[in-house]
């Protein structure tokens, strides 16, 4: 029996690998043929659009930036019909969806993505992406856009301090509060620091709040040790559950998840957001087209009404600061009502936006770091 | 008395032709193209992976990677944790099996258990993580009734739901079911005279597990076993949900790899899958090894 | 007597076990409105029209899937005992491996390999049920292997053989009548792991009831805990008229544990 089994299986994967191997070889496809050119004219544009009748989006889940509204307005602005893939994907499903579907024109391929920073330059690397540059593209600061088009940055938020006010009765202000015996088993992180944004910021966060940088993300692992043996930390994701259920009261997220988890919540239980006094980190989120999109003309259109006025107060209202803010601020475009519900302008002057290059340092000395140092590593002889 | 399971005795005394042997193939093949065309092929397809680097080109890079001590740390742990549930889930779920089926308990607590068991089976992931949170979390249902009844605070006297130990106790929320599922049938090929004639001839209860149903359940306890070790050992939602992955498990480094915001190595990914195939693989010919050796008990 | 205490010790246990969770997630589902006792939440649920589309949907496969699963599995479990056991080890480990190939692998290399002509399946359903007949092979295999184990295959296909029945006759009416209790097992397996699974049908781009679970639980607080429920309890009426659906396999030659 042994005999044959071995040199069978062998030879199994042996054939999986080779017929895997050939399939990766002949898949070259050309992505700069694959997608025709813009049409010149916007109302071309639009017409193109409207004949392919269909946009696919990905990881957009309807409460984050208010993506829910912009998604139906411009369905029914344009007529076109969206088709939302797994609004709880992760900036790595979303490349991984767009290599697995290079070949595949059906609904399982993403037109456009929304991804983490970092993402952006090693998509246009691996050729996943195609070029386009919306006609606000100038009002796009430098520092968060590919120059030759493509990606962009679409908006940001900084990190917020999202409690419970019910369980909580004095909410921290700074990172310093959360040392506190008051906060005994209450302190967890949005994720995990090896595969959510928002836990490896708050850790970049704490290094700046206690004499780190995001060159220096050491700090923020101590501090995380720290609050760890006072046992004020919890080894828990923080999800509106448990939240709300008092396991995990306090937590860091982005404002714009946390605000609208507030909203959400309907003073059930009342959810406060703060944004710390020290250690105020923003983030960017950026917007690219597949190289392989089955709807390359929805897809420009889909990013010429983000990046319109219009496009840009729809994320305004879902509480994310969009990238052409300063421009809207001094045009004086933005509805007063809207500007009222944002946190008070102040909190986000400290604001520090890690570098693309201070991103890569800091996420890969965390992840190789978080287990040894805050040690929340759980043995067997426990 | 002869208790014997089916006596599979190769009845050919002469060699068998080339043609008969592989003529013996011949039911298996929808079975094995099906796996082919919807398994291997896929896998293999992108598992290539992990042997390339980010541009595509060969590299064994990512199987060196492999052996870093905290990727070891986690494949050791996750071995752990599936042993650890794979036994206990094999052992209360056997004891719970035995109590409704040979237990003397009316039919409808077995019929209950055993339907109960195909829903409990697979609720796992986020409802399972989040149930045992309402229930043992530090202000969980449980939690609190003890605090208030009995005064005592669960988590100051070293009690942690998020721990190892924690973890291992929800996983067997769905492995023992799985463990009664499986094992039900074999429980009703017990015949009660075979204990009837035990006691009857003097062996004490003992001796009657020891020489006659142990020998008899072996095989379908094994298979059983190894079921729920490939089921704990490949599960991640629960354990994701549960312990923020904070615990270090393999499924988890792999999802990190292929599908997270922060890291973005997915042909580290795909070789820590193939690892995973590959201490499986070596499982079960552990396992098949077992079964040989529990075979022979049952020849009389 | 001192059997019958121990056996309802260990089911007090079990059940205290099993049920303790489910109640502190049904009493968390009752507080989705502040202060008081209510089944606001369940009304969310309820009243959205995707609850029912994707339930429906999810149902719809798992029927398809328990059906092909079974007539892949069936024959080849059969095969494995009567003709050749030399192949069991092989067969073992191709059972177990989908458990250790992650999902969202398997998903990606199925839709590489047939997005294009001439195996263009990825826009049809049947990728996405092929996908779940893989995810339950485990399960289907042992719980078959295990029920063929506990009869005496060889005798009863023998026995009906030398009666004058044919294959097909044998098949329905002699084997899977005295493996009723597995095929019941392995269908319920399959049923309850094709209603939860997330992956295959979130890449796949299907409107199943796990990725509605999913969005569900990512946002709200009190929602999600009543969609467990319910989803508990909508499983549990499946697997009950699954069970009396069976009970028209019972032939006149099932004794449980079969001939000996």
């Amino acid at each position: 029996m042994k005999k044959i089994l071995v040199p069978f299986i062998s030879l199994l994967f042996l054939a999986g690998i080779v017929i895997g191997a050939a399939a990766n070889g002949t898949q070259e496809a050309k992505p700069m043929a694959l997608l025709t050119q813009a049409p010149a004219k916007f109302n071309d544009l639009v017409t193109a659009a409207q004949k392919e009748g269909q946009l696919t989006v990905i990881a957009l889940p309807h409460d984050w930036v208010n993506y829910g509204e912009a998604i139906s307005t411009f369905s029914k602005k344009y007529g076109i019909k969206i088709n939302e893939l797994n609004p709880d994907g992760g900036s790595g499903d979303e490349i991984e969806a767009i290599k697995a579907n290079k070949d595949n024109k059906g609904p399982q391929a993403p037109d456009v993505i929304d991804v983490g920073l970092s993402f952006g330059p090693d998509a246009r690397t691996a050729g996943l992406l195609s070029p386009y540059k919306v006609q606000t593209w100038g009002t796009i600061p430098e520092n968060v856009k590919d120059a030759d088009g493509y990606w962009y940055g679409d908006y940001y938020g900084a990190l917020a301090f999202e409690v419970n006010l019910d369980v909580v009765k004095t909410p921290p202000q700074d990172w310093a509060d959360l040392l506190q015996p008051a906060f005994k088993g209450q302190v967890a992180l949005a994720g995990d620091p090896r595969t959510a944004n928002q836990a490896i910021m708050a850790i970049g966060a704490a290094a700046l709040a206690n004499g780190g940088s995001f060159d220096n993300p050491k700090p923020g692992l101590d501090y995380f040790d720290k609050l760890n043996k006072a046992g004020n930390f919890v080894p828990l994701i923080a999800v509106p559950g448990t939240v709300d259920s008092g396991e995990t009261p306090v937590t860091m997220r982005w404002d714009y998840n946390a605000l609208s988890n507030r909203d959400k919540s309907d003073g059930n239980p009342n959810i406060g957001v703060i944004i710390p006094a020290s250690g105020v980190v923003a983030g960017v989120y950026v917007q690219a087209i597949s190289a392989y999109a089955p709807h390359p003309n929805a897809a420009r259109l889909w990013m010429e009404f983000l990046y319109s006025d219009e496009g840009q107060i729809i994320w305004l209202k879902g509480y994310g600061h969009p990238v052409r803010y300063a421009d809207l601020a001094a045009r004086g475009v933005i509805p007063a009502d809207v500007a009222a519900k944002m946190p008070p302008a102040a909190a986000y002057t400290k604001a520090v936006f890690p570098t693309l290059a201070q991103e890569a340092s800091n996420k890969q000395y965390i992840a190789d770091n978080w287990d040894s140092i805050v040690n929340v590593k759980v043995q067997a002889k426990q | 008395m002869t208790v014997t399971g089916v006596q599979v005795t190769g009845a050919h005394t002469a060699r068998p032709s080339l043609r008969a042997s592989l003529g013996r193939w011949v039911g298996l093949v929808p079975f094995f193209l099906f796996a082919l065309a919807f398994m291997l092929l896929p896998a293999g397809v992108l598992l290539v992976g992990a042997f390339q680097d980010a541009q595509g080109g060969f590299t064994l890079v990512n199987l060196a990677h492999l052996f870093r001590t905290n990727i070891l740390h986690s494949y050791l742990l996750t071995i752990e944790v599936s042993l650890v549930t794979a036994l206990g889930g094999a052992l209360l779920g056997f004891l719970l099996a035995y109590a409704v089926t040979l237990g003397g308990l009316a039919s409808g607590v077995r019929h209950f258990l055993v339907t109960f068991s195909g829903v409990a089976s697979n609720f796992a992931g986020v409802p399972l993580a989040f149930a045992f949170i309402a229930t043992l979390g530090r202000v969980g249902l449980v939690t609190t009734l003890v605090k208030t009844l009995f005064g005592i605070s669960l988590y100051d006297s070293g009690f942690n739901l998020y721990s190892f130990w924690g973890l291992s106790f929800t996983y067997l929320y769905f492995q023992l079911p799985l463990m009664v599922l499986i094992i039900t049938p074999a429980l009703d090929g017990m015949r009660k005279e075979w204990r009837e004639a035990c006691e009857n001839l003097g062996a004490s209860g003992a001796q009657y597990w020891r020489h006659v149903a142990l020998p008899i359940l072996m095989p379908s306890l094994l298979s059983s076993m190894i079921l729920l070790f490939g089921n704990a050992f490949g599960a991640y939602a629960t354990a994701y949900a549960l312990t923020g992955g904070f615990i270090n498990l393999v499924p988890i480094q792999i999802g990190a790899q292929i599908r997270g915001d922060v890291l973005h190595d997915p042909n580290l990914g795909y070789a820590l899958a193939l690892g995973m195939v590959v201490v499986m693989t070596l499982s079960i010919l552990g396992y098949t090894t077992l079964q040989r050796r529990a075979a022979r008990f049952t020849k009389t | 007597m001192r059997r019958k205490g121990w056996s309802w010790l260990w089911v007090a246990l079990g059940t205290l076990y099993f049920f303790l969770p489910l109640v502190a997630t049904f009493l968390f589902s009752l507080k989705g409105k502040k202060g008081v006792l209510s089944f606001i939440a369940y009304a969310h649920v309820f009243s959205d029209p995707q609850f029912v589309q994707t339930f429906t949907f999810s149902l719809e496969m798992a029927v398809v899937t328990i059906l092909a699963g079974l007539a892949l599995m069936i024959p080849t479990a059969i095969w494995v005992h009567l003709r050749l056991p030399r192949a069991r080890p092989l067969i073992e480990i191709f059972a177990l491996l989908p458990f250790v190939i992650p999902p969202i692998v398997l998903v990606f290399g199925l839709i590489r390999m047939y997005s294009r002509p001439p195996l263009a399946l990825v826009t049809s359903p049947v990728l996405l049920v092929a996908g779940y007949v893989v995810l339950s092979f485990p399960y289907v295999f042992r719980a078959v292997d295990a029920g063929l184990r506990a009869i005496d295959l060889r005798m009863l296909i023998e026995a009906a053989q030398s009666l004058g029945a044919r294959w097909g006759t044998t098949l329905f009416r002699v084997v899977l009548p005295n493996i009723r209790v597995s095929l019941l097992s392995a269908a319920f397996l399959t049923f309850s792991i094709v209603v939860g699974e997330l992956t295959l049908a979130v890449m796949l781009a299907w409107p199943a009831f796990g990725p509605y679970m999913a969005l569900v639980g990512r946002d709200l607080a009190y929602e999600p805990a009543a969609l467990a429920i319910i989803s508990f309890a909508l499983t549990w009426g499946a697997l009950v008229v699954m069970q009396l659906l069976s009970r028209g396999l019972r032939g006149p030659t099932a004794t449980p544990g079969g001939v000996h």
